[in-house]
Formats: C-alpha cells, sequence, structure tokens
C-alpha cells in the first residue's frame, strides 16, 4: 500500500482534524460551526473552504437553523459516509505503518 | 456559511507523511473527546475522595453514639461544601461540554439529565418525613444510607439504558449494588461499608473513563 491510496480527501492536515474531532460525537450529533472553529483554529474563510470539500464529497452534513429573532447558528456533522471513510482512512494508515 | 474564504490556506497537504497523519489523529481525537466529555477521569477522582470524607466522616462521627442520630454540624456543613463544589463543577463541565453540539444523542442525555434531577432529590429528601414521622431505629439508621443510592442507582441505570448508554449503566448498577450490600453493615458500619464501596466505584469510573479517552484511535 501507498501513500496515493490514502483517502485524499482526508488526508490533508486541516480536513483530517475537522474529520476526527466531528467523529469523536455520538453517531447524528452535530456541532455548530463557532466551536468547530474554535476547536481547530482555523478562520472562518479557511474552514469553508475544507467543509464545503467534505460536504461535496458527502463526508458531512450542515444545516442552518433559526431560533426568533437570535442569528442563524449554522451546525455540521459527519454523515455515515463520512464515518465510513474515516474507518477506512484509518485502516489504510494502519496498514501503510504496519500495525504500529 | 456566508464568510469570505482565503485560497492561501484551502490546501495544505503538501508532503503529509503517514506517522504526522496518524500522530495527528490520534492527538486531535484525544483534545475531542477531552472536550465533549461532561464527566473527566479528574470529576469522578474527586468523587471518590468526597465520598470517602463524606461517608466515612459519618462513620467516625456516630460510631462511638447513638447510630440513629444526626451527625454534628460541623460534619454536615462539610459534606454540603462538597455536595455543592460537586454539583458546581458538574454543571460547570456539563455546560462546556454540550456547548455548539445538538442532535439525537444530546437531547437524550439532557432529557435523561433532566429525568434524573428530580430522582436524587426526592430520593434523599424522604429521609425528612422519615424523621418526623419517628421512623423504626432500623429504618430511620438504614434508609439514608442506603435507600437513596439504592434507587438512584437502579432508576439511573434503567433509564441510562434506554438511551443505551452502557457506561452509566454500568456506573449506576454498580452503586446501587454498593448501597445494597452495605445496608449488611449495620447502622454505624453502613456508612463506612458505603463509603469504601463508592469510592472503588467512582475510582474505577475515573480508571475507565481515562482509558477510553487515552485508547489510540490509529491502533486497533
Amino acid at each position: 500500500m501507498t501513500t496515493e491510496e490514502l483517502d485524499p480527501l482526508i488526508h490533508v492536515p486541516t480536513r483530517l482534524k475537522i474529520v476526527a474531532t466531528l467523529a469523536a460525537l455520538p453517531d447524528g450529533d452535530g456541532l455548530s460551526f463557532t466551536r468547530l472553529q474554535d476547536m481547530i483554529g482555523l478562520t472562518p474563510g479557511n474552514l469553508i473552504i475544507h467543509l464545503r470539500k467534505l460536504e461535496e464529497a458527502g463526508y458531512l452534513s450542515s444545516e442552518k437553523s433559526k431560533n426568533g429573532t437570535a442569528p442563524k447558528v449554522t451546525t455540521v456533522a459527519l454523515t455515515t459516509q463520512g464515518r465510513k471513510a474515516l474507518t477506512t482512512y484509518t485502516q489504510a494508515l494502519r496498514d501503510l505503518l504496519g500495525g504500529l | 456559511m456566508n464568510h469570505t474564504p482565503d485560497p492561501a490556506f484551502a490546501e495544505s497537504s503538501g508532503s503529509f507523511d503517514p506517522k504526522q497523519a496518524a500522530a495527528l489523529l490520534d492527538q486531535t481525537t484525544l483534545q475531542a473527546r477531552r472536550s465533549f466529555t461532561s464527566g473527566p477521569p479528574l470529576l469522578w477522582v474527586y468523587r471518590a475522595a468526597f465520598v470517602l470524607v463524606a461517608f466515612g466522616g459519618y462513620w467516625l462521627d456516630v460510631r462511638h453514639r447513638n447510630p440513629y442520630s444526626a451527625p454534628s454540624g460541623g460534619l454536615l456543613a462539610v459534606i454540603f461544601t462538597l455536595v455543592a463544589i460537586n454539583i458546581g463543577v458538574s454543571f460547570w463541565l456539563l455546560k462546556r461540554a454540550s456547548t455548539g453540539v445538538s442532535g439525537p444523542a444530546q437531547s437524550k442525555k439532557r432529557t435523561w439529565i433532566a429525568l434524573m434531577l428530580p430522582v436524587w432529590v426526592i430520593a434523599f429528601a424522604v429521609t425528612a418525613p422519615l424523621y418526623h414521622a419517628s421512623a423504626s431505629h432500623p429504618t430511620w439508621g438504614l434508609y439514608p444510607a442506603n435507600a437513596p443510592l439504592m434507587i438512584v442507582g437502579l432508576v439511573a441505570a434503567g433509564t441510562a439504558a434506554l438511551i443505551k448508554d452502557w457506561q452509566i449503566v454500568c456506573t449506576m448498577l454498580a452503586i446501587a449494588i454498593a448501597a445494597t450490600v452495605a445496608g449488611f453493615g449495620g447502622p454505624a458500619g453502613a456508612w463506612l461499608i458505603l463509603g469504601i464501596e463508592m469510592c472503588a466505584v467512582c475510582l474505577g469510573t475515573a480508571a475507565f473513563k481515562f482509558s477510553q479517552r487515552h485508547r489510540s484511535a490509529v491502533r486497533p
């Protein structure tokens, strides 16, 4: 197995951090954009670029909600496909590193 | 998501080594688990010390006198202070962990907590009417040490099973069993047995949570 076989969508430091952070939540739960931004330590613009790529691949879903007069809250969550992709990526890493 | 993206940072894979990726995955997972946990191992270590001091102190206070009496005011003040710290820190950690998190698991957890709050209050509040109703010595002597934690433990385990939180189920069943066993220690001895057992349950939970948090995301 070679590094090229690792999922290129996840095998980028920032996106790996995003996916790993969201995977720590129970299945189906999501995280607000602002909290994710705080945890990853990116500017909103940079985070959006990575989130869009993951969303386009079907790895995560985003939802905008509004409660009364409060500002809209964007929530992102890892999809079942995203969890499977991370599991596959982790297994590939394990194989590459010889079972560690 | 209407912010302006900065293309300079959009892609930064470069030569991302698998070893670096594995380390980053482990590190990020650990940080995320720490961030989303409302009951960290350290809180359970505090609870272990708290139950040992509270129940052990109660036993020291009543063992050489009438065990069917309330403990000294000084000990009660210490116990109430420790309880207040436990409640305050628990709610602060819960708020910190759940900020920005939403979804079915989060809703179930909130419902479970809302259900358990009155159960805790009712289980301990019953001791007051028992005292005023001049309950028999065995009842009065054993109820406060055993029954509240048996009730809370069983109700919490049953309701946690409904939301499939098996870690809470195990901890709460252990608490209910510990409270039942402590009853065999008699009115004074029950407090000491309960203190030791509860301390062991809390330390066991702390060790389990620590191992779960630090288990590698990459290594099987």
